[in-house]
C-alpha cells in the first residue's frame, strides 16, 4: 500500500463515526492521561517552583491558567473554522459533530480567561474591568461563541445546524483580525494604553518553561474534553444504528 | 412564439423591482427604521440632560448606536417574508449564481432600511449640535456603515431563517462591533480635528471585503436551509 492510499483509507476510516469511535476508544484514555501528567508538572513546579515575580508577588502565578486558556480561546475558533470547512465542502459527517462538540469548549476556555484575567486585573491593576483592545476582543469572541451555540440549540435539523454554526465560524475567524485591528485603532484614540499585557517584563527562564508546559498540557486536555463530547454526540446522533444498539448491550448488559 | 429564458440581469432586475414593489405599499418597512432611530437618537437628550457640551461629545456615538440598533430592528424583514412564502425557493431554483442575487436583496433593504437612516441623520445631527462639516463626515461615514450593517444583517437573517429574530440580532451584533468602532472613531476624529480619512478608508475597505465575502456566507447559509 502506498502512502496516498494509506491516507485515503485512514481518512475514511476517521470519516465515519463508528470508525472515529473505535479509534477513539484508546486514544481517548492514553490523552487524558497525558493530560493530566503534563498538567501536574507544568502546574505544581509553576505554582511551587518557580521564583515569585519581583513586582507582582505571588499572584502573578495565576497566569499558568490564564495564558493557555487565552491561547486556546482563539485556536478552538480556528480548529472550528477548519472543521467547518471540512464539512461544507466535501461533507464529512463527522467534522460536523466536531465542530458542535468544540463550540461550548471554546466557550468555557474564553470565560476561564477573561474571569481569571479579572481576578489578576484587580490586585495588580486595581480594577477588575478595563476596556483594553485585548480584553475587549476576547469579549467579542465570547460573544461570538454565544453566537454560535445558540444558532445550535435553536435548530432543530441537526445536517442544517451543523451547517450553519460551520458557516459562522468561518465568517467569525475572519472577523477576528478585523476585531483586533478595530479594537487597537479604537483604543489609541481614545485614551493611550495606560495598561498592556505586552509591555510586561519579559518572562526569566525559570518561569517560561512551566508556563510552556501548561500551555502543551491545556491543548491535551481540551483535546481530551473535545473526544470525550464527540464520543457522546456520536452515539447520540447514531443512537438508531445497529453499532451503537451492540456497543451500548456490551456495555450495559 | 420566442421562449427566451430570463438571464442573471433579468432576474436581479425582477428582484428589485419586486422588492422595491412590495416596500413601497408596505409603508411600516421605511417608516419603522427611522422613526425608531429618531426616537432613539432623542432618548439620549432626555437621561442625559439636555447640556450642549455633553451632548456634542457623545453625539457621534449616540447617532452610530441608534443606527446600529435601528438595522437590527429591520433584519427579520430581509429574508423571513419570502422564505415563509416560498419566494426565496423560486430565487434559489432560478440557477442563476445566488450570491448575485442576494447582492441585488441586500442592496434593495438597504434602500428601504438603510438609506433613510442615512439622510434622517441629517435632522439628528442638527438635533445634536453638530456643524456641518461633521455632519458631512457622519453621513459618509453612515452610508458605509449601513452598508455593512445591512449585509452583516442579512448574514445573521440567512443563518436564522424561519426562527427567533432575536437569535440574528446575537449573530449580528459582535460582527457589527468594529463597525461601530470604526464609525464613531470617524466621526471624533472630524469633531477633533483630527485625521477622518483614515477611517473613511477602513470602513470602504470594509464594504470592500464584506460585499463579495458576505454575499457568498449569505448564498450559502440560504443554501444550507434548503438542503
Amino acid at each position: 500500500m502506498n502512502r496516498s492510499n494509506f491516507f485515503i483509507a485512514w481518512s475514511m476510516k476517521m470519516g465515519s463515526p463508528p470508525g472515529f469511535f473505535n479509534w477513539s476508544t484508546k486514544w481517548c484514555f492514553f490523552i487524558g492521561l497525558l493530560s493530566f501528567l503534563v498538567l501536574t508538572v507544568g502546574l505544581i513546579w509553576g505554582i511551587f517552583y518557580a521564583p515569585t515575580d519581583y513586582k507582582q508577588g505571588d499572584i502573578y502565578r495565576i497566569i499558568f491558567m490564564h495564558v493557555p486558556a487565552a491561547i486556546l480561546s482563539q485556536s478552538i475558533l480556528l480548529l472550528m473554522a477548519s472543521f467547518g470547512f471540512i464539512l461544507i465542502v466535501w461533507r464529512a459527517k463527522i467534522a460536523g459533530m466536531f465542530v458542535r462538540a468544540a463550540a461550548p469548549v471554546g466557550a468555557s476556555f474564553t470565560l476561564l480567561a477573561l474571569l481569571s484575567g479579572s481576578i489578576w486585573g484587580h490586585p495588580t491593576w486595581g480594577t477588575w474591568w478595563v476596556w483594553d483592545a485585548r480584553l475587549t476582543s476576547t469579549l467579542l469572541l465570547f460573544f461570538i461563541y454565544t453566537a454560535i451555540i445558540g444558532l445550535y440549540s435553536s435548530t432543530d435539523n441537526k445536517i442544517t445546524a451543523d451547517r450553519s454554526i460551520s458557516l459562522l465560524s468561518i465568517v467569525g475567524i475572519a472577523i477576528i483580525p478585523i476585531i483586533k485591528k478595530s479594537v487597537d485603532w479604537w483604543q489609541t484614540l481614545h485614551q493611550p494604553s495606560t495598561f498592556s499585557l505586552t509591555s510586561s517584563p519579559s518572562m526569566s527562564y525559570e518561569m517560561y518553561l512551566p508556563l510552556a508546559i501548561c500551555v502543551v498540557g491545556f491543548y491535551l486536555l481540551f483535546v481530551y474534553i473535545l473526544l470525550l463530547r464527540l464520543r457522546v454526540e456520536i452515539l447520540y446522533r447514531e443512537r438508531d444504528t445497529s453499532w451503537v444498539k451492540d456497543y451500548l448491550n456490551q456495555r450495559i448488559g | 412564439m420566442t421562449n427566451k429564458s430570463p438571464g442573471v440581469l433579468d432576474w436581479i432586475l425582477l428582484i428589485i423591482k419586486r422588492d422595491l414593489l412590495i416596500s413601497s405599499k408596505r409603508s411600516a418597512s421605511y417608516i419603522t427604521p427611522v422613526a425608531f432611530f429618531l426616537i432613539i437618537v432623542s432618548l439620549f437628550p432626555l437621561a442625559f440632560g439636555p447640556e450642549q457640551k455633553q451632548l456634542s461629545s457623545m453625539a457621534s456615538n449616540i447617532i452610530w448606536i441608534a443606527a446600529l440598533l435601528s438595522s437590527l430592528l429591520a433584519i427579520e424583514g430581509i429574508f423571513n417574508d419570502d422564505f415563509n412564502d416560498g419566494t426565496l425557493e423560486q430565487i434559489i431554483m432560478s440557477g442563476e449564481p445566488l450570491f448575485l442575487l442576494v447582492i441585488a436583496k441586500v442592496f434593495c433593504h438597504w434602500l428601504i432600511a438603510g438609506a433613510p437612516i442615512v439622510v434622517s441623520s441629517l435632522l439628528a445631527g442638527i438635533f445634536l449640535y453638530f456643524s456641518f462639516e461633521n455632519i458631512l463626515v457622519l453621513i459618509f461615514s453612515l452610508t458605509l456603515g449601513s452598508l455593512l450593517f445591512s449585509l452583516l444583517g442579512a448574514f445573521g437573517g440567512a443563518l436564522s431563517l424561519g426562527k427567533s429574530p432575536v437569535l440574528s440580532t446575537i449573530i449580528v451584533l459582535p460582527f457589527s462591533i468594529p463597525v461601530l468602532i470604526l464609525g464613531t472613531s470617524c466621526v471624533n476624529a472630524s469633531i477633533n480635528q483630527q485625521d477622518y480619512i483614515v477611517y473613511l478608508l477602513y470602513l470602504g475597505s470594509l464594504v470592500a471585503i464584506g460585499l463579495p465575502g458576505l454575499s457568498v456566507a449569505i448564498a450559502t447559509s440560504i443554501k444550507i436551509n434548503y438542503e
